[in-house]
């Protein structure tokens, strides 16, 4: 095998720069950096305290349920209806925060069809809305692991007769053991960045993301200086974890089939009136908190109002532009993340673990640089060159593609390295590299993974609000920029038409991408 | 390692009908890519906000009625907010290209002009019908909103009568409020409170604390939320009851009228220096207190006109709270305390 990782090497530069430019460009205006005055604000040391608490929590109660969820999926390959499951466990990830703290209320508000009352609001709002965002997440994330064991070790687990408390101990959890720090690292940074829900669940000041201090310097102080300080505090905290992950980060090393016998029947050994009801409960209680808050949203959005808003050019554009972003965003993010992890399971291959586990932790902590500090950058830099209004639409294609890259990286990572392992040795010794490993072994065998991959970035980058644009005007509106618009013009039922139809089309494309790059059906099933 | 481990899925690709619509739905996107909108070489630049500029703000109509009076060609650029106008100014400085920025507010107009790019506007300010005294020279008003609490009337028989009445019933109802670090009506009720309170502001934030259910980060989570009966009242603007009554015949909502008075928020336009065309954009500027610009905004904006007189409103408008006496701080006060004053509201909510 080739020891070279050039081209994911270069790419995670590429990657770096692009994120970390801007920041530089905002340094030298206004203001003196560094700010070391945050280092000694009693402030922002609280704003720090409850930032770490409240994404500490959201990771823990989003990913030991996911283990227990995504097991039991794994476990369930003939569930009914399981694409649709599935699809759904994905939406969360695409509905605009506004409409989720909006479900949340319809769920548990004073009216709602769980009342918390006051209760609701502080950390528990925070929770709630996290662990729905992102427990349906982790699940996902999980699954392909759990999917990837060999059926020769299913088998050998049966002959040997395994509980399931045995089958969980050497069978699953050695093949989760790789994909869960990268995983949780994943939901620290998305809930460490959290931005509306804190504030509006929060229930007051005292619930304070550094995101707001970020948000607030940048915008109401206008000292940039200060916001990149600000951020690149955010950015070394993570780095931190993200080394700790990587240190924790021990994929398997296993030779052998995982394909051969798929539809070996996995839930052999798990059979058992209890281990089907722990299942059960598993995948019905996460299915309901994502379906209480959807359906809150569904029933908000087929109000009287849905045909004449369906109906309206400016939606039907906006879901087109929508559309358009998603995909190319997704497709940049996906390539992007894919040469990166070529790179990095050569190096993981090579006996140099570390230097790949390094390269797709550089490629995921990007995500924490505030997007808005991004495109506040780039506009600084480029606005005496071009007409800022027509730079809109890239700049927004080439951030969510910058944020969608970590979601790539942990859907492939695990299985890539996985499938190194099997095939790397019999491609070298067959001399199958480049363009023919890919056609004939690569995309065959992780299609699924890179299905997942796709669909989560489109995901993402569709139910993104455009936050960079916030210094240019969006002549052409996306579904999220059309509901906030429709909301501060007090048509709430225009707006939560708007929300069904960015659910709806989310849940289609979810779908769709899973099933054109992952496949038609589950494979082996 | 069997070849036939392979074989199964790559067969696996998707049914004919389905790669045909993928590829329809593609060419429609790439095109969609290929034609951007065409920025027009206008004869005047206007930056605003987005929801002016929108389909169902004054925009489209102030655009047609100015062009179809000067025979010359008009573009309204629409940003966020009123703060991303003016950081949009700070980062272009005098390459903007702008000729007028609209929708700017009295609280951000003293940083706006320590930019030096606004130019005098040279206007006659006579036919101003705002409750205080205009007598700025480089920003014009063209229309103004009192925040209010904003309250359900089946669900709120009796709202308290004063903001101080609010603050000191321990039993009073509950409100939602904006975020002052990131919301214009959040900073508007901080006003409020010290222009009411005085020094002794901070205690009376701790006392409403308890009643406040949450601070929301925009006007938009807050009234969604009040309208999900999460709380009796919500911040807003004098001026919301009348969207219920007349967009939706719905006479449900009102606004709680404080014996203190009311905040009052102007929204202005100014001209820049750097324009090309300060002739044209001055004769816009006159145009903005013209009777067809003014008639525009109360139904538009949902905000009372700068320069028409009270006949004029629609009759919704005359039904709604007198918020006499006025409530103003000017803009050199607010841009000298603002941080002080939201560090002294985020300790007393803080503890």
């Amino acid at each position: 095998m080739s020891p070279s990782g050039g081209i994911g090497v270069v790419l995670a530069c590429v990657v770096v720069i692009l994120a970390l430019a801007p920041l530089v460009a905002l340094t030298g205006y206004g203001g003196t950096f560094p700010d070391t005055g945050i280092f000694a604000d009693p402030y922002l040391a609280r704003v720090l305290r409850f930032s770490l608490l409240q994404a500490s929590l959201s990771t823990l109660l989003s990913v030991l349920p996911a283990i227990l969820v995504a097991r039991a999926l794994a476990r369930r390959p003939n569930l009914p209806a399981r694409r649709l499951v599935l699809g759904l466990l994905g939406v969360p990830l695409v509905v605009p925060s506004i409409v989720v703290v909006l479900g949340v209320v319809s769920v548990f508000g004073a009216d709602g069809w769980l009342p918390l009352g006051r209760r609701l609001y502080g950390l528990t709002g925070i929770l709630i809305a996290h662990v729905f965002f992102n427990l349906p997440l982790a699940a996902r994330l999980l699954l392909p692991s759990l999917e990837q064991i060999p059926s020769a070790q299913r088998r050998l687990a049966h002959q040997l007769g395994f509980n399931s408390w045995q089958y969980w101990r050497h069978i699953e959890w050695p093949a989760l053991r790789g994909a869960l720090p990268g995983t949780a690292l994943l939901i620290f940074m998305l809930c460490l960045t959290s931005f509306a829900v804190v504030l509006t669940l929060g229930g007051g000041p005292r619930s304070t993301t550094l995101e707001v201090a970020i948000y607030q310097s940048l915008r109401f102080d206008f000292n940039p200086p200060r916001a990149v300080s600000l951020a690149l505090m955010q950015l070394g905290l993570c780095a931190m974890l993200a080394m700790l992950s990587v240190r924790l980060t021990r994929h398997r090393e296993v030779e052998g089939d995982s394909g051969g016998a798929r539809h070996f029947d996995r839930t052999l050994g798990s059979n058992t009136g209890w281990a089907r009801l722990a299942d059960g409960t598993a995948i019905g209680t996460a299915l309901a908190l994502v379906a209480g808050v959807l359906t809150a949203i569904v029933v908000d959005g087929a109000n009287t109002t849905m045909i004449s808003v369906l109906n309206r050019p400016e939606v039907l554009d906006s879901l087109f532009t929508s559309l358009f972003i998603a995909l190319i965003a997704a497709a940049m993010a996906t390539l992007c993340g894919w040469l990166i992890l070529t790179s990095s399971t050569r190096f993981a291959a090579g006996g140099r673990e570390w230097l790949g586990n390094t390269l797709e932790g550089i490629a995921t902590i990007v995500y924490v640089v505030p997007p808005l500090v991004i495109g506040t950058g780039y506009f600084l830099m480029l606005h005496r060159l071009v007409d800022l209004d027509r730079l809109t639409v890239p700049v927004v294609i080439a951030v969510n593609a910058l944020m969608g890259l970590p979601f790539v990286i942990r859907s492939l990572a695990a299985p890539m390295r996985q499938r190194a392992a099997e095939y790397g040795r019999l491609c070298t010794s067959l001399k199958i590299c480049g363009w023919q490993r890919f056609v004939l072994v690569d995309f065959p065998l992780l299609r699924r993974p890179l299905g997942l991959a796709a669909a989560l970035a489109a995901a993402l980058s569709f139910g993104d609000l455009g936050v960079v644009a916030l210094f240019a005007s969006n002549e052409q509106s996306t579904l999220p920029l059309l509901l906030y618009r429709y909301l501060s013009a007090y048509r709430v039922n225009e707006a939560a038409v708007v929300g069904l139809l960015l659910l709806g089309s989310c849940l289609m494309l979810f779908v769709l991408v899973e099933r054109v790059l992952g496949g038609p059906r589950h494979a082996g099933h | 390692m069997k070849p036939h481990t392979v074989s199964p899925k790559s067969r696996a690709i998707p049914a004919h009908g389905e790669t045909l619509q993928m590829k329809t739905l593609l060419s429609i996107l790439l095109t969609l890519a290929v034609s951007p909108a065409i920025a027009s070489a206008a004869d005047l630049t206007i930056y605003t906000y987005d929801s002016f500029a929108s389909e169902w703000g004054p925009g489209p109509r102030v655009e047609a009625a100015f062009e179809s009076r000067c025979g010359c060609d008009i573009e309204l650029v629409g940003l966020a907010d009123g703060v991303a106008l003016l950081n949009r100014l700070k980062i272009e400085g005098s390459g903007s290209d702008a000729d007028i920025v609209l929708g700017l507010d009295t609280n951000l107009t003293a940083e706006a002009r320590a930019t030096g790019l606004f130019r005098d506007h040279g206007i006659d300010t006579d036919s101003l019908t705002l409750p205080i005294d205009w007598t700025d020279s480089k920003f014009l008003p063209y229309d103004f909103g009192y925040f209010a609490f904003v309250y359900n009337t089946e669900k709120l028989s009796s709202p308290p009568k004063s903001l101080k009445a609010l603050v000191e019933d321990t039993d009073g109802p509950t409100v939602i409020i904006q975020d002052p670090r990131t919301s214009t009506p959040g900073l508007g009720l901080l006003l409020w409170f010290r222009h009411v309170f005085g020094d002794d502001a901070a205690t009376a934030w701790g006392q409403l604390a308890p009643r406040i259910v949450t601070v929301t980060k925009g006007w938009s989570e807050a009234y969604g939320m009040f309208l999900k009966n999460e709380a009796p009242m919500v911040l807003s603007y004098t001026t919301s009851p009348a969207y219920h009554q007349i967009a939706e015949q719905n006479s449900r909502f009102a606004a709680a009228r404080f014996d203190e008075g009311h905040y009052l928020q102007v929204e202005v336009a100014g001209m820049l220096e750097s324009s090309n065309n300060p002739t044209l954009a001055r004769e816009f500027l006159r145009f903005m207190l013209d009777e067809t610009f003014q008639e525009i905004i109360p139904t538009s904006n949902w905000m009372y006109p700068a320069a028409l007189p009270e006949s004029k409103l629609p009759q919704e408008f005359n039904a709604l709270i007198d918020p006499q006496p006025v409530q103003f701080f000017d803009d050199e006060t607010v841009a000298a305390n603002r941080r002080a004053w939201i560090d002294e509201w985020l300790e007393a909510l803080s503890r």
